[in-house]
């Protein structure tokens, strides 16, 4: 499989606080790569670089063999790779359709130089990509508040669709989650693999990452300590690897 | 019914007031009577619609009376000096704009909490005002091209009403149908969502005060050339009313968030009542009394119907991200 992106030697400190020694990760294309790791161990330090929130202090990181450094999330969603954030992934009170199309309104133009918002075309392709990822809403101008926190995500991953993402980074989707919400969040993430979409998830539940991820990669304390297929692997034995670091014997 | 109820309560509090003073106010519901309170009206609308913009990206803009006397002073002393009106109508809506670009660079690039930011602004605004006429008063005849601004009738209908109109328009197109509007909106909305989603909030904020400045230029010269006078504290009695209006406004039509509609019937309410509770002869310290309790009225309204922190957040005291 071909590689998407590629962080070489990556540093990236806060103040005092080292929170990336030097990582070495490689995403390729169809991967649901799962990074585990303990708390602190820098995996949404990571994902802020992929992400365009942060820059990295050192190493090199390429996309598609060619190097990039984001100023922006703009920048990084531009190049194709979207980031799904749990707390902010919705405005809650704007409505699914504005939600997903946040940032990429699509626009009418009924007279030269004039251009509306065009909500119609919007409620019904918001309601198109949730469809997509096997989600029926119904009502696009519901406020995203009032909706259970897998749809939300489902929202946020809609977004991703609408930008057309090659890489969708979802960081702890299921942290907030009940049993059946989870369920709905992994289905999204099995269509977004079907779709050939390559995911990165990052996730303290090791039931997850053995139902959906392909590939596993562990950090401890701002290095990368594991890269491997997950199968084969059980919940157990990942969360063994987590503490200690190593692979299992 | 009860939705209908939630977005429209207020405004129907609003009507029985009217109805109320036209019962038992002697004048006050007279032609002559309601021209007046429409006049009046659109100088605190306009104002108003300034700080409802301001506060659709969640910030707030308390320079909005002060930077409006600035605006009106630079605008008189034009005229009064014989300037051509158009130059003196420039220089008050640029003297808005340049404080509202002012408060927008220190609200993002210094990171100074829009209240402080805009309170500073304040002052220096008012210092500036009484620098510029040493405390007192441009007054005279000035040129009816000028005064025509805000007096006499198009088409049957006050052209402050006109500009008001105008001014209602431009905000709600702005706000409801294009993408700019949108990006302001979801900047106000959840900041950090909309940022991560690729809109640039920072300079959503910057648009937004800069219109709230702009608008305030706009009163500012309106209220010049209506009274034919200038003076450094002239748009202070406008200041409670409009954040009033806005957040009164805030209870009907959407409610939560700040929106033109509502600030327009909210600032027509107000005006009535004041001017009901003048002919009612109640003593003048009692409109300033009732604007207190509406202005903590509203918020507890819209706090409560609402039962979320958003809206809270959206006023209370915190450094843009
Ligand atoms: N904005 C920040 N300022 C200072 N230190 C930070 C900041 N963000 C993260 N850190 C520190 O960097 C280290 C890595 O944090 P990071 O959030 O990447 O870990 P994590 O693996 O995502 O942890 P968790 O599982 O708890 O989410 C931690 O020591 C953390 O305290
Ligand atoms: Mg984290």
């Amino acid at each position: 499989m071909s590689v998407l992106v590629r962080l070489g030697a990556v540093t990236k400190s806060y103040g005092a606080v080292e929170a990336l020694r030097g990582v070495d990760l490689e995403i390729r294309a169809g991967d649901v790569l799962a990074l585990c790791g303990d708390n602190g161990a820098g995996k949404s330090s990571l994902v802020k670089i992929l992400s365009g929130a942060h820059a990295h202090d050192g190493g090199v990181f390429e996309i598609e063999g060619k190097a990039v450094r984001f100023a922006s999330p703009q920048d990084a969603l531009t190049r194709g790779i979207a980031t799904i954030y749990q707390e902010l992934a919705v405005a809650p009170r704007l409505s699914v359709a504005e939600n997903v199309f946040l940032g990429s309104e699509l626009v009418r133009t009924p007279l030269p130089f004039v251009s509306l918002l065009d909500k119609k075309r919007m409620r019904d392709e918001a309601l198109g990509y949730l469809k997509r990822l096997g989600v029926d809403l119904g009502d696009a101008t519901r406020p995203v508040e009032r909706l259970s926190g897998g749809q939300r995500q489902a929202v946020a991953i809609a977004r991703a669709l609408r930008w057309d993402a090659r890489v969708v980074i979802m960081d702890e989707p299921t942290a907030a989650l009940g049993v059946a919400e989870t369920k709905l969040v992994l289905d999204l993430i099995r269509r977004l693999k079907d779709e050939g979409r390559t995911v990165v998830l990052v996730s303290h539940n090791m039931a997850d990452v053995v139902a959906v991820a392909t590939r596993v990669a562990i950090l401890k304390a701002g290095r990368k300590t594991v890269d491997r297929p997950v199968a084969g692997l059980d919940a157990a034995a990942l969360a063994q690897m987590i503490v200690t670091g190593r692979e299992a014997a | 019914m009860r939705s209908f109820l939630a977005k429209y309560a207020t405004a129907l509090a609003g009507l029985g007031v009217v109805i109320w003073f036209a019962a038992t106010a002697p004048a006050f519901a007279s032609a002559a009577n309601f021209t007046l309170i429409l006049k009046e009206t659109s100088f605190l609308a306009i104002l108003a619609l300034g700080f409802a913009l301001a506060l659709v990206t969640a910030e707030l803009d308390l320079s909005i009376a002060e930077v409006a006397s600035l605006a009106a002073v630079v605008c008189g002393f034009l005229v009064h000096s014989g300037y051509p009106p158009a130059l003196a109508i420039a220089a008050g809506l640029g003297v808005g704009a340049a404080c509202g670009l002012a408060n927008g660079f220190a609200v993002t690039v210094l990171n100074v909490p829009s209240l402080i930011a805009t309170l500073g602004m304040a002052a220096i605004a008012k210092g500036l005002g009484f620098m510029l006429t040493q405390g007192v008063a441009f007054v005279g005849r000035w040129p009816a091209d000028f005064t025509g601004l805000a007096r006499g009738n198009f088409l049957g209908v006050p052209n402050l009403l006109w500009w008001l109109i105008l001014a209602s328009i431009f905000a709600y197109a702005l706000v409801k149908w294009t993408r700019t509007g949108a990006h302001l909106v979801a900047t106000g909305e959840a900041e950090e969502a909309s940022r991560l989603a690729g809109i640039p909030t920072k300079r959503m904020k910057r648009l937004a005060l800069l219109l709230t400045g702009l608008f305030a230029g706009a009163t500012a010269v309106l209220l010049a050339a209506s009274l034919s006078s200038a003076a450094p504290n002239m748009a202070n009695d406008h200041f409670l009313y409009a954040i009033a209006a806005v957040l009164l406004g805030m209870t009907m039509f959407e409610p939560g968030r700040p929106n033109v509609p509502g600030t327009l019937v909210a600032a027509f309410t107000l005006k009535a009542l004041g001017n009901g509770l003048i002919l009612s002869g109640a003593p003048y310290y009692v409109q300033d009394i009732v604007l207190g309790a509406i202005i903590v009225g509203s918020v507890a309204l819209s706090a409560g119907a609402l039962g979320r922190a958003a809206f809270v957040k959206r006023l209370s005291f915190r450094t843009a991200q």
